[in-house]
């Protein structure tokens, strides 16, 4: 496992903090890991030290199936420089309702569609890319749904 | 739960308000030397000196530092609440009610910085400023912060799919407002055409669906009502104050429209106010995004869900090209976040005042003496205040 000095040195410009540092290392195995109660199993995102559901500090960050539904889309015509991003194609950016629980969503962009195809309501899976030497996460229309 | 408890119900009142103007640009000034005009000309239209106030609330600038700028002697209490306005409301408010302190000097100054525009980064000085707050996920891959609001509209023109003109009718009723408003940054005539013609900035929001980043301020004396009558002009009482919020307060967490805390604040103001729409004369909606106004309108009971487009479309009044609700009510006459500036919330607040002591020129509103003021969004900052003519 790396040290807190590297996890920071890598996610430069990430909201990197003791509640989120479990979250970010296992990005670095290409892993969504998703902090859930191990009490009560209640999911919830973003990472926080105690669950809000039955206050137990047993929460561990677990990984998830990585699949889900669109519920929110933006397509960002300008933004902040980003490596590799190249906003003369607008920039997908959805949240996706996880299977694991309803109303637990993860954010991220969608890779190798037509953003006429990214719609609220399609299916996606989790993949990864590469930026700035740490895999970032994105999702992946699935096929007809 | 909420509680119908308001014992602050016309114990307090606004003795003054005063603004500086606003420019969409970056003025060779500092966010201080804005706050100190502001602060200087309402302390000078109220009859008071620095050493009449024994309270400051306001964001940045800090209160030590106004404090300190100022000269104010001796304070018993301040506060530096996070923005929007009603937050300083709210905390202003209850330090009188409660006797902490008897007179506050309450300020915000909008200010042109890295998080609310990008061409705050050509001035060094506000450079050093940063980005703001750091969400999870680094930009732009992250809803936090302003971009939720465009992930929530998507949300609202998935479920209602309304024509696209709903979302013009906020940007141009602001504008045709700001005509009025010696104060607003933007005052050229606007319509809907050019409205659909403006270009997207985040889809599906356009650059005329976004608040202006400006360089302002607008200052408040907050006092007893007592205190307020022996003032030279007319107190306006606070009625009722709500901040509302619920537990799923991260931008792409909120379970879906009907569940944020515009709904709170709503049903907080409803328990706690002496009055609601149907006696109010002007309405102050947020519109910091033009899809947060909609949200209001709808959430405020003028008409159902899904339904604001449509119901700004009934009320518009096409000789002035803006809204007036029954004939008679105008939404935002200042022009609003979209046109007077980006405020967060206190040119809202500020004009509700002014409408009240009757002070507003001529965007006065005949015979206003109750006014409603929601501001904020949707997720840590839905708030609302009622005021109304003491």
């Amino acid at each position: 496992m790396i040290s807190d000095e590297e996890l920071l040195d890598r996610f430069a410009g990430y909201g990197v903090d003791h509640d989120t540092a479990a979250h970010l290392r296992g990005r670095l195995a290409r892993q969504l890991l998703i902090n859930r109660c191990a009490e009560c199993g209640h999911w919830h995102h973003p990472p926080r030290p105690v669950c809000p559901q039955c206050w137990s500090t047993r929460v561990t960050a677990e990984p998830v199936a990585g699949t889900g539904t669109i519920d929110l889309t933006v397509f960002l015509h300008q933004g902040p420089p980003a490596t590799g991003v190249d906003y003369s194609t607008p920039y997908p950016l959805v949240a996706v309702e996880l299977d694991e629980q309803p109303g637990l969503r993860f954010t991220a962009t969608v890779a190798g569609a037509d953003n006429d195809d990214v719609r609220i309501g399609r299916r996606v899976r989790l993949d990864w890319i590469e930026r700035d030497d740490v895999p970032v996460p994105v999702w992946r229309l699935e096929e007809g749904a | 739960m909420i509680s119908s408890r308001n014992p602050l119900r016309d114990r307090v009142a606004f003795a003054g308000a005063a603004t500086t103007g606003f420019v969409a640009a970056n003025t060779g000034r500092s966010q201080a030397s804005l706050a100190a005009e502001a602060c200087i000309k309402v302390l000078r239209e109220c009859g008071l000196t620095a050493a009449d106030v024994d309270g400051i609330c306001g964001s940045a600038p800090s209160a030590p530092h106004v404090q300190a700028m100022l000269g104010i002697p001796e304070v018993t209490w301040f506060a530096n609440p996070m923005i929007p306005f009603v937050n300083h409301v709210a905390a202003a408010v209850s330090a009188v009610a409660s006797g902490l302190c008897e007179t506050v000097l309450a300020y915000h100054a909008a200010y042109r910085l890295p998080w609310n525009t990008g061409s705050a980064w050509k001035d060094p000085f506000r450079r050093q400023d940063g980005a703001g707050p750091r969400p999870l996920n680094r930009a732009p891959d992250s809803f936090a912060g302003s971009v939720g609001y465009t992930a929530w509209a998507s949300r609202y023109l998935h479920e209602f799919r309304p024509p696209p003109e709903t979302l013009g009718y906020v940007a141009v009723n602001d504008r045709s407002n700001a005509a009025a408003n010696p104060a607003a940054a933007m005052r050229a005539p606007l319509t809907m055409a050019d409205y659909l013609a403006s270009r997207y900035v985040r889809w599906p929001l356009r650059l005329l669906d976004m608040d202006v980043a400006v360089d302002g301020a607008d200052a408040f004396v907050i006092t007893t009502a007592e205190r307020a009558r022996d003032l030279p002009n007319p107190p306006v009482l606070v009625d009722a104050v709500a901040l509302g919020m619920t537990d799923k307060n991260d931008e792409d967490q909120a379970p879906d429209l009907d569940h944020h805390g515009q709904q709170v604040t709503i049903r907080a103001l409803r328990a706690k106010s002496g009055f609601w729409i149907d006696d109010c004369d002007v309405y102050f909606p947020y519109d910091g995004f033009s899809i947060i106004t909609l949200n209001w309108i709808e959430n405020a009971g003028w008409c159902g869900r899904g339904e604001a487009g449509d119901f700004l479309k009934q009320h518009w009044d096409a000789a002035s090209n803006r809204v007036l609700i029954d004939g008679r009510i105008p939404i935002n006459p200042h022009g609003g976040s979209l046109s007077e500036g980006g405020t967060q919330g206190s040119g809202h607040v500020r004009e509700a005042v002014h409408q009240l002591q009757g002070l507003a020129g001529e965007r006065q509103v005949a015979g206003a003496e109750r006014a409603i003021v929601t501001a904020g969004g949707f997720f840590f900052n839905a708030q609302g205040v009622t005021l109304h003519r003491g």
